[in-house]
């Protein structure tokens, strides 16, 4: 019983892992988009100002996967602490 | 593609920022102009190498076992390995090789900043707690664990000597050229000096001296490029749209800067870059080593989750000075020679800008960093290929895990001295090639050889020793043939019209090529030791995910 509840544990762990890999993936590669004929759109300039929206992406990418990161450490210490009183 | 200056200097600038070789491209087959001998950077450089030296009679005196010497007694907390695998990966030559790009090209330099970057996340995601619950100085200790020791090791010391050798070489051409043209030193002198002083930093301090050397060194870099962007901004009242304005106003692209298709237009070409330089970190034998140096999986996450951070914010900074760069630089007379080529290459790109916003001063605190940082990253490949051999080949192989601790100690030692010897008469030997493709290799094999192995071992229970193996060298053949048939060897070393294979860093193609190898013939595997490779899967799947305590 103990060994089922430690297994499932596990494979929560590893789906989660999978899934924060995942969506870190797709932000990243969907920089290639700028590359293809969704580029122009892409590229459009926001408003008045000269800060393009691949610019914005660039910097969006880092630092979303930077909070990726920050949610996946806590969202762990929370899960660690639920598997410690399972 | 043979002499276009652009694909050079990606050459270098993949390079610079995977690992961070330093290589410009630019700087290796181009025509460079050496500096006057910078007094103030020399000042800095010395100051810097004066604490490093102290650093490291300091680690001596704890360096006794070649567990400290591999590791620091994995005594390193979260925040010191951090910075230290910032200072490890993170280069000045980062700095001046993307902000180049960013000065010819504006937002195509940014890919591989991009590329540099994203690694780490995904090494927090998958690997970072599970290497360091399963190994105790490389992470071929973790494939092993799994895996028949002696058929698995053989491979991934291989994997991890091609990858810290051809490092070495690129990084000391690299560090020569580079070091004659911001210091005025000769060629071989740069050479020399740079292996001298990593062999004190690595022989007596082992793993402790090197992890303060790129601690001091990462926080120089940080120092430095900070600086750098503040008076960028402070040029245009804190406001980055006046800065893309201005520099739209200054680059002869107008406009087209602000988004991609100046350098680069094929989409195959970006995810060909995008692959080899995320995969490929994640395979690194150097950066996985620093996983090992603290003291539990906690500890091993905070590190990658601080360094991830640390080059966010790098990274992050290299849009303000690259195109702090466009505005400074462009058009400005005492930057361009009579020949009317920017003085140095565009690799001197942000050593010009920091002489613009910072005077003298910044220049010579940039130079000098940009040594330091030779130093920093030669000192993590030595140790990790010190380790190879010592630990994975004499320790594990041929003692069978029970080596005479003096003599692993001692065999650690001269393996030190020895590859930094090889590291001089390599980086000599090579002083007159074209080494970009020797630059590229790394990436790739780290990409296509270790990364997979180690991954499949770790989360794939299907995996055995035959198919890994197999995988391995499928990949390793596989990346050194079609590097060989692209236009780095094909069209510029060998000279022909056109390459075989179209593009530079294959690891799109190789690194599924060496997983689906694993795959298959792990499927149709039937041999008893597969099945203890599979059953292995289940056996440390607790030890991996908990750690040693909790699965005990």
């Amino acid at each position: 019983m103990k060994s089922d509840k430690v297994r499932h544990f596990i494979q929560r762990r590893i789906r989660r892992r999978f899934l924060f890999a995942g969506v870190t993936l797709i932000l990243y590669f969907s920089y290639a988009l700028n590359y293809t004929e969704m580029g122009s759109f892409l590229n459009q300039r926001l408003g008045n100002s000269y800060i393009s929206g691949s610019l914005l992406m660039y910097a969006l990418i880092i630092i979303s996967s930077i909070g990726l990161e920050w949610i996946f450490l806590r969202t762990q210490e929370e899960m660690s602490s639920q598997g410690d009183e399972g | 593609m043979k002499n276009h200056p652009v694909s050079r200097l990606l050459f270098g600038v993949v390079c610079f920022c995977s690992y961070p070789v330093f290589v410009a491209g630019a700087g290796i087959d181009g025509d460079l102009q050496r500096q006057s001998l910078n007094p103030l950077a020399i000042l800095i450089f010395f100051l810097f190498v004066v604490a490093t030296l102290s650093i490291t009679y300091w680690a001596a005196k704890k360096t006794s076992t070649s567990s400290t010497f591999y590791n620091a007694g994995g005594k390193i907390t979260g925040l010191q390995n951090g910075t230290a695998i910032a200072g490890d990966f993170m280069s000045a030559a980062s700095l001046l090789g993307i902000t180049g790009l960013i000065f010819i090209g504006g937002f195509d330099g940014l890919v591989l900043g991009l590329g540099a970057f994203t690694g780490w996340p995904i090494m927090l995601f998958l690997l970072a707690k599970r290497v360091r619950n399963l190994g105790n100085y490389t992470f071929i200790d973790v494939v092993s664990e799994r895996l028949d020791k002696t058929q698995i090791r053989s491979v991934a010391i291989l994997g991890t000597i091609v990858t810290v050798i051809l490092y070495l070489i690129a990084q000391m051409v690299g560090a020569g050229k580079l070091i004659e043209l911001l210091f005025g030193l000769p060629y071989e002198y740069a050479v020399v000096i740079v292996s001298g002083l990593v062999l004190a930093y690595v022989t007596f301090g082992g793993m402790l001296a090197t992890t303060w050397v790129q601690i001091v060194k990462a926080i120089l870099l940080l120092t430095g490029v900070t600086m750098t962007a503040f008076l960028v901004l402070l040029q245009t009242g804190f406001s980055l749209d006046n800065l893309f304005q201005a520099a739209t106003l200054k680059h002869p692209k107008g406009e087209a800067i602000l988004g991609p298709g100046v350098l680069f237009s094929d989409p195959v070409q970006i995810v060909t870059i995008m692959v080899s330089m995320t995969f490929g970190t994640l395979g690194l034998p150097h950066i996985l080593m620093r996983l090992f140096t603290v003291s539990d999986m906690v500890e091993a996450k905070r590190s990658v989750a601080y360094a991830s951070g640390f080059m966010g914010y790098f990274f992050l900074l290299l849009v303000v000075i690259g195109f702090g760069s466009i505005i400074m630089i462009t058009g400005e007379s005492q930057f361009y020679g009579t020949d009317g080529k920017l003085i140095g290459g565009t690799n001197m790109t942000a050593i010009h800008l920091a002489s613009a916003v910072g005077g003298d001063l910044l220049t010579g605190f940039m130079s000098a960093v940009t040594f330091a940082t030779i130093l920093a990253v030669v000192a993590g490949l030595t140790v990790s290929g010190a380790a190879a051999i010592s630990h994975d080949f004499y320790a594990q192989i041929l003692c069978k895990g029970k080596p005479d601790e003096k003599k692993e100690l001692f065999l650690t030692r001269l393996t030190t001295v020895v590859i930094g010897v090889i590291a001089i008469l390599l980086g000599i030997a090579f002083q007159n090639e074209n080494v970009a493709f020797i630059a590229t290799m790394p990436m790739v094999v780290a990409a296509s050889v270790n990364f997979p192995i180690l991954f499949l071992s770790l989360f794939w229970p299907g995996l055995t020793t035959r198919g890994a193996v197999l995988g391995a060298l499928v990949g390793l053949i596989s990346s050194v043939s079609l590097i060989v048939i692209g236009p780095q060897v094909w069209v510029s070393v060998l000279g022909f019209e056109n390459a075989i294979f179209p593009y530079n860093y294959p690891a799109l193609f190789t690194m599924p090529l060496a997983i689906i190898t694993a795959w298959i013939i792990s499927g149709i595997d039937r041999s008893a030791r597969g099945e203890v490779d599979r059953s292995n899967y289940y056996l440390l799947l607790p030890r991996s995910e908990l750690g040693p305590k909790v699965s005990d």
